[in-house]
């Protein structure tokens, strides 16, 4: 059994404008193994995106980690990074043991700054001998099926495909232990998609990179390359449980309702029926008392009202919060 | 419609702000010569006399009543920046809105001549046509003012049609059965309205400045006083050096003051009708 | 009988002035839609189907080729405003933005007022009143909720709810639903769906999905057309499509998209 690469306790980070409160991410608790890739997925609004920032400790106010702590092993010891700066994250950090892929490389790309500039700033601000980092990208492009010619021209002058393969390529530069991919996928083209995909598989295959915790919206993505899923809902999280698992028997009413929303061109779904889920999302500065999907849950019960069901291991390696499932619901 | 499009503009304190300056300067402008009824142009033997009972602001080297020709001279300037305004709001939503309708070679032929008027150097212009005439009146000033001052109004109404016309709503309108002309009256012009309104305080606000500019160097209005043609006797006059201060400082507050809240007025619209510059 | 006949249609944009340059978007595509049939156009951004919606709902008139809707020719044999009235009625469309199709100066049920324009019969105000709550009720709406709200104020579910209760009032005899899904969540997604199947059964209304999301043209339609740089490169029913693609980049396309019941071989 592996060990956990990055340990989230009790985080709560929520936006804190003028007069009230978004609680984006509230008390999450997992884990991310050594050689995993966890899929997390949620609908918008459900906090996904925050949960991104606060492993990469990417805090800009209004966001503020108001309660609990991430741990990150570095050199065999576990580093509280949530207790350190942004600043401080970001030098130790950032690049070098964990990176960001963002949903568009044109956020993380100045369009009229060369690329080759980006591995050059990299090189700098890790005290890295500019050429060797240089010869290290060429290759690197090469591997990502990127002419390396392409370090030397400006972002805009490549696709969108292209372009998300360059973020890739430079992201995962210095061997980074995890790789944060935030929606990397959604703004391509199907066929670029698969090409993305495996280009990410491959760098976990070959030890480019340790474990990739990948946030989409698209459950079918997820059941393609990731290990372990897990499902948040309004700040919370869901269930958490091997993908296989998940689409063969999900436990939570909500994953069951996402999963049932899924259309993909397979005849099961044409059996199955697509179904949906009543209401819309809860607004995060006055969540809904006990469980937050009880509004919209077809089997609410009268405790899901007045209690918030913890996150609870019922069987091997699959958590859930719901009190379906748990002995609290007499 | 309108009412609700506005509405918010009144809880915005820069807006309240601008707006009440310039009001008062508007009102200063038609009602402060009826009721401080002194000829600005009558001359006294009164001269250059520092502000007094008789003269509240002081009178010139020939012996001019300094608040009269204040009042007037704001009624004048407000008149030539809504004159100029007028006239580059309207022919700006000519060519804006002919290009983005017709596309094809009369939008090509319209921004080319758009471009044209745009690059060129405006003021100059102005001081060219200004030169040739010896005679210039008012209205003449705000004419040849209106007439440069338009081209970036019509290039961004071009745009923020094309991207109008382009959206949804209004292909559903069309496929309601929608004209022409009431496509252009309910779903395109209020989409403009505000950037229209907007643009037009800056306008005014671009025809008193190009005013005062084209006065002090004596190209101004040969008939009538502005703000400008007042600074520009005081100059002539060596007001500034001999300390004569009642000359020159009121007429500088008051253009200082209508173009601030001016600035003022259209940056608060902006704040209120981009969503994106709004302090939340 | 066929609904809709496109006979070797194109379009054909020219851009730039000095250097024209044509861009051909849409070339040469001939299909058949039949009455209470659902069809999709699949295809990439710049595949061409959009231009295709838009000929096809009299938005843009094509370089070349046939529109036959109802026996009428809809370019050359709609001549008066009556018979562009019915044809609007009887063609009408859901856009993909629930957010663009809105004009944000309106309280949102000025979509339904505008349906009543097309409508042969006058209505009084209270009427169309009525008409236009029961339609919202007919899309799962309260009218409470919904009239006198402005656009911003309702979500994207309740917008493209909205829109489809317009077609409930003109009741057309087909519909072109351009990406009617994709900008809104997954969860309401399969009810945004529903309510189009449901004015097909009880109105027999035909239906044409424009869309890049092969699952959900797999899902809804009768027969999928998948198009590509302008042209039709495949035409069959969803299964053949799907399972047994015979173009090379239907292939490509179904061998790309990523399944929830079985991994992709090849990643």
């Amino acid at each position: 059994m592996s060990e956990s690469l990055v340990k989230i306790e009790n985080i709560r980070a929520y936006y804190k404008l003028k007069n009230r409160e978004v609680k984006a991410v509230d008390n999450v608790s997992f884990e991310i193994m050594e050689n995993e890739i966890i899929g997390v997925v949620g609908e918008s609004g459900c906090g996904k995106s925050t949960l991104s920032n606060v492993l990469l400790n990417n805090i800009i106010k209004p966001l503020t980690i108001v309660g609990g702590r991430v741990l990150f092993k570095s050199n065999g010891e576990y580093v509280e990074i949530s207790s350190l700066t942004r600043e401080e994250v970001r030098e130790r950090f950032w690049g070098k043991e964990m990176s960001l892929i963002p949903q568009s490389a044109m956020n993380a790309l100045m369009p009229t700054i060369k690329l080759s500039k980006y591995v050059e700033h990299l090189a700098q601000s890790h005290g890295i001998p500019k050429n060797e980092l240089l010869k290290k990208a060429r290759k690197r492009f090469e591997d990502v099926d990127l002419d390396p010619q392409w370090l030397n021209r400006y972002p805009f002058e490549l696709s969108g495909g292209m372009r998300q393969r360059a973020v890739i390529a430079i992201a995962t530069l210095l061997n980074p232990q995890l790789l944060i991919a935030d929606e990397p996928t959604s703004a391509l083209d199907v066929v670029n998609q698969k090409v993305f995909l495996k280009i990410l598989l491959e760098m976990k295959r070959q030890g480019i990179v340790k474990s990739i915790i990948f946030v989409t919206h698209d459950i079918a993505t997820i059941r393609q390359i990731a290990d372990r899923m897990l499902v948040m809902y309004a700040g919370k999280i869901m269930e958490i449980s091997p993908v296989d698992k998940i689409v063969e028997k999900p436990l939570n009413p909500y994953t069951e309702g996402l999963l049932n929303s899924v259309l993909t061109p397979e005849p099961e779904i044409k059996k199955r029926g697509i179904t949906t889920i009543p209401g819309t999302p809860p607004n995060l500065i006055e969540p809904p008392s006990g469980c937050r999907f009880h509004p919209r849950c077809p089997k609410a019960m009268s405790v899901c009202k007045e209690k918030e069901p913890k996150l609870v291991e019922i069987e091997p390696q699959r958590k859930v919060a719901c009190f379906l499932y748990s002995e609290e619901r007499a | 419609m309108f009412k609700n499009m506005f509405k918010p503009l009144f809880k915005s304190k820069k807006f309240i702000i601008g707006l009440s300056i310039v009001l008062f300067f508007i009102l200063l402008g038609i009602f402060g010569p009826m009721i401080y009824r002194v000829d600005p142009t009558e001359m006294t033997w009164d001269m250059e006399q520092a502000p007094s009972s008789t003269h509240p602001l002081g009178t010139d080297t020939y012996g001019r009543d300094i608040l009269a020709q204040l009042l007037y001279g704001i009624r004048s300037s407000l008149y030539v920046g809504f004159l100029a305004a007028l006239i580059s709001l309207v022919i700006g939503t000519i060519v804006g809105t002919f290009s983005a309708v017709r596309r094809g070679i009369t939008d090509d032929l319209l921004m080319s001549f758009t471009n044209i008027v745009l690059t060129t150097p405006s003021i100059l212009i102005a001081i060219l046509i200004a030169s040739y005439l010896d005679v210039r009146s008012i209205e003449m000033i705000a004419v040849i003012l209106g007439l440069f001052q338009w081209p970036w109004f019509a290039r961004a109404i071009r745009a923020q049609l094309m991207s109008v016309l382009s959206r949804e709503y209004v292909y559903l309108s069309k496929m309601a059965g929608y004209g022409d002309f009431r496509l252009i009256v309910e779903d395109l012009i209020p989409t403009i309205a505000t950037y229209a309104f907007m643009s037009f305080v800056l306008f005014i606000n671009g025809g008193i400045m190009g005013e005062a500019s084209l006065s002090l160097i004596g190209l101004g209005p040969t008939e009538g006083i502005s703000l400008g043609t007042i600074l520009q006797w005081s100059v002539m006059m060596d007001a500034i050096r001999r300390g004569l201060w009642w000359w020159f400082v009121p007429p500088g507050i008051a253009i200082v003051a209508v173009t601030a809240s001016l600035l003022i007025i259209s940056t608060a619209m902006d704040e209120v009708f981009n969503p994106k510059l709004r302090e939340e | 009988m066929s609904r809709l006949v496109v006979k070797n249609l194109s379009k054909v944009f020219s851009i730039g002035f000095l250097a024209r340059r044509n861009v051909e978007a849409v070339k040469n595509i001939s299909f058949e839609v039949k009455e209470k049939e659902i069809i999709s156009l699949v295809g990439e951004s710049g595949s061409g189907k959009s231009t295709t919606a838009k000929m096809l709902l009299r938005l843009i008139h094509p370089t070349s080729g046939k529109i036959v809707f109802e026996g009428k020719d809809i370019w050359n044999d709609i001549k008066t405003n009556q018979e562009l009235k019915e044809f609007r009625r009887n063609l009408h469309a859901v856009f993909q933005d629930p957010f663009a199709s809105f004009n944000p100066f309106y309280p949102v049920e000025r979509t339904m007022w505008q349906a009543f324009r097309l409508m042969d019969k006058e209505y009084s105000k209270n009427e169309a009143l009525e008409l236009i709550k029961d339609s919202l009720v007919k899309v799962g709406l309260d009218p409470k909720d919904i009239l006198g709200k402005y656009p911003h104020q309702i979500s994207g579910g309740q917008k493209q709810r909205i829109m489809i209760a317009r077609c409930w009032l003109l009741k057309p005899k087909f519909i072109i639903a351009d990406e009617p899904t994709s900008m809104i969540d997954a969860s309401s997604r399969g009810g945004i769906i529903k309510l189009l199947l449901k004015l097909r059964e009880e109105q027999g209304t035909s239906i044409m999905f424009i869309t890049h999301d092969l699952g959900l043209a797999y899902y809804v339609s009768d027969r999928i057309l998948v198009m590509k740089e302008g042209r039709i490169v495949e035409d069959g029913n969803p299964d053949d499509v799907v399972l047994n693609p015979q173009h090379e980049y239907t292939k490509i396309l179904v061998g790309s998209i990523p399944k929830l019941y079985r991994k992709l071989e090849d990643i």
